[in-house]
């Protein structure tokens, strides 16, 4: 009866020396970005999905797949809740992986909302109305994703073209181009972000705009569009014409 | 003629027995199952983009890879020990001056040496068949460029390649070794006390289902957010009785790119020496006074 005493006893030992060495060894591989960092949504709920999601193991990628490869059979059925509730088993199984957020927020913003939209067996109101909600849904994949991984350019990109395409905010779309930009370090989202902002109604963030329009110019890259909109912000923005640019308005299809 | 009280070379012709042992039990079919899983998993789906079809490669594999791992670890092991006292040969052995401490190592090194090797296979098998796979859908991929420019082909070259084979992959193959490792420990402890073969793989399976979840427990006791005394007790309890496996569940993120560094792979590694060290001496001190 001695030798199974002093195996429990060595057990236990073991148990309690090796919690803070567990603990240290988590918080460096979730550092190194090798384990994904747990949510805190609370005990009930990270006991229920995270503890499914723990309970799966080293196949949670696997799982994450043939979940993803499901979801693209319902998107080729049109069964858009299906579609909705698969992506979402997906991103909570690898939340690290970009590509599952970025298509989940594209089949309800783009397909699913314009499926509804389109929808002729629907009346006007319904339609515009399920459609619009499709975009938010979208934009809450988002966000989550954005959560779960905030230096994301491709995230943060396609948060700014839904903004831009599908919600119509300009000045949101402005901040997620901006953080594109600083993600990247390339010019090109920060005259994204201008154009955003020229299209805002607030006279300050018409300014933004113009100053962010006017770095792409002093940079030497200015295409069409650019000239014509640092044209329309000029008159808009009373600039002095000594401070205005040489350029004429340039038409629609001419070459430059 | 003196006899030492620890021979590695007992410890190593009890492990190639073990080997043969296991070979005899045609368990290594599973190699060949794997190369097929893999080869189908390579050109299944041809609809998705390239980027998704080798991920889903990757996953199959690494799965594949995990199930070999942990169902060899728990079942060989869990079938060592009564096969023994069935076939007599541990009678014949332990009659010898041979210490019990001595045959559980061999056991141990027996097992993990099949497995090993079982994963270097597989793993030789898998990069082939990715890296085949990475270059067919690159040459189709430029093929179908109208302009190749270099910019384009560097585009897509950086495209396919995020999720093509790297060395950064074996590293993910160690981590499935390692848990693996860490298991056959358990297994072995278990046996050391069970009554039967299916009592020591029911309880291996749920101490390795309880494990993988072991990390939301610990935290939450340790951040003291469990109030009732039985959670937070309970909680305790299998934080302290199981080992973490979620500290070996880096493949998630090394499929998608994340690079194993030096440190990583040394936290891995020593958690893993610590749990293997703390169970055979438990095995031990339950072996040693065993009626055999």
């Amino acid at each position: 009866m001695k030798r199974p005493l002093q195996a429990l006893l060595v057990l236990l030992l073991l148990g309690t020396l090796k919690l803070p060495l567990e603990q240290a060894a988590t918080a460096h591989l979730r550092a190194e970005k090798l384990l994904t960092p747990r949510v805190d949504l609370g005990l009930r709920e990270n006991l229920g999905q995270m503890g499914f999601a723990a309970s799966l193991g080293g196949l949670r990628s696997l799982v994450a797949s043939i979940t993803y490869l499901r979801a693209c059979g319902a998107w080729e059925n049109v069964r858009w809740g299906a579609v909705d509730s698969l992506f979402q088993l997906t991103t909570r199984l690898q939340p690290r992986y970009t590509h599952y957020w970025d298509e989940a927020a594209w089949h309800m913003a783009w397909n699913a909302s314009s499926h509804y939209l389109n929808n002729e067996k629907l009346n006007p109101a319904l339609r515009e109305k399920l459609s619009y909600e499709h975009v938010l849904r979208g934009r809450d994949i988002l966000l989550e994703g954005l959560r779960m991984i905030p230096d994301d350019a491709r995230l943060w990109h396609t948060l700014a073209e839904l903004y831009e395409r599908r919600d119509i905010q300009p000045a949101k779309a402005a901040e997620c181009y901006l953080k594109v930009g600083e993600l990247t370090g390339n010019l090109r989202f920060r005259r994204l972000a201008g154009y955003q902002y020229a299209k805002a109604a607030d006279r300050a963030l018409q300014l933004k705009g113009y100053e962010l329009l006017m770095e792409s110019y002093r940079a030497n890259q200015r295409p069409p569009s650019l000239i014509n909109t640092i044209k329309d912000l000029e008159l808009a923005l009373s600039i002095p014409a000594m401070l205005r640019i040489p350029e004429a308005r340039v038409a629609p299809g001419a070459v430059r | 003629m003196n006899h030492a009280a620890f021979s590695p070379a007992r410890v190593w012709t009890l492990a190639a027995a073990t080997v043969t042992q296991l070979v005899r039990m045609k368990i290594l079919v599973f190699l060949l199952l794997f190369c097929a899983v893999v080869v189908a998993a390579g050109f299944a789906f041809p609809v998705l983009n390239p980027e998704h079809q080798l991920k889903l490669l990757k996953d199959v594999s690494f799965g594949a890879l995990q199930i070999f791992s942990l169902v060899i670890g728990i079942v060989a092991t869990a079938l060592l020990l009564p096969r023994d006292l069935e076939d007599r040969t541990l009678y014949t052995i332990l009659s010898k001056p041979v210490p019990r401490h001595e045959y559980l190592l061999g056991k141990l090194l027996g097992v993990l040496a099949l497995i090993g090797a079982g994963l270097l296979v597989m793993d030789a098998a898998f990069s082939l068949v990715l890296w085949l796979r990475e270059k067919l859908l690159l040459a189709q991929i430029l093929a179908g460029l109208k302009a190749q420019t270099p910019e384009a082909v560097a585009q897509v070259q950086e495209l396919v390649g995020k999720q093509g084979l790297t060395w950064n992959l074996h590293l993910g193959v160690l981590a499935v070794f390692l848990k693996a490792a860490v298991v056959t420990a358990l297994a072995l402890m278990v046996s050391c006390f069970a009554s039967s073969t299916l009592f020591t793989v029911v309880v291996t399976f749920c101490i390795v289902i309880i494990g993988h979840g072991q990390g939301l427990l610990r935290e939450y006791f340790l951040q003291g957010k469990m109030e009732p005394f039985v959670e937070k007790g309970l909680s305790a309890l299998l934080a302290v009785l199981t080992p973490d496996l979620g500290v070996f569940d880096v493949i998630d993120n090394v499929v998608n790119g994340q690079v194993v560094g030096p440190g990583s792979a040394g936290y891995m590694t020593g958690i893993a020496l610590t749990y293997i060290t703390g169970y055979m001496v438990v095995s031990h001190l339950l072996f040693v006074e065993k009626e055999l």
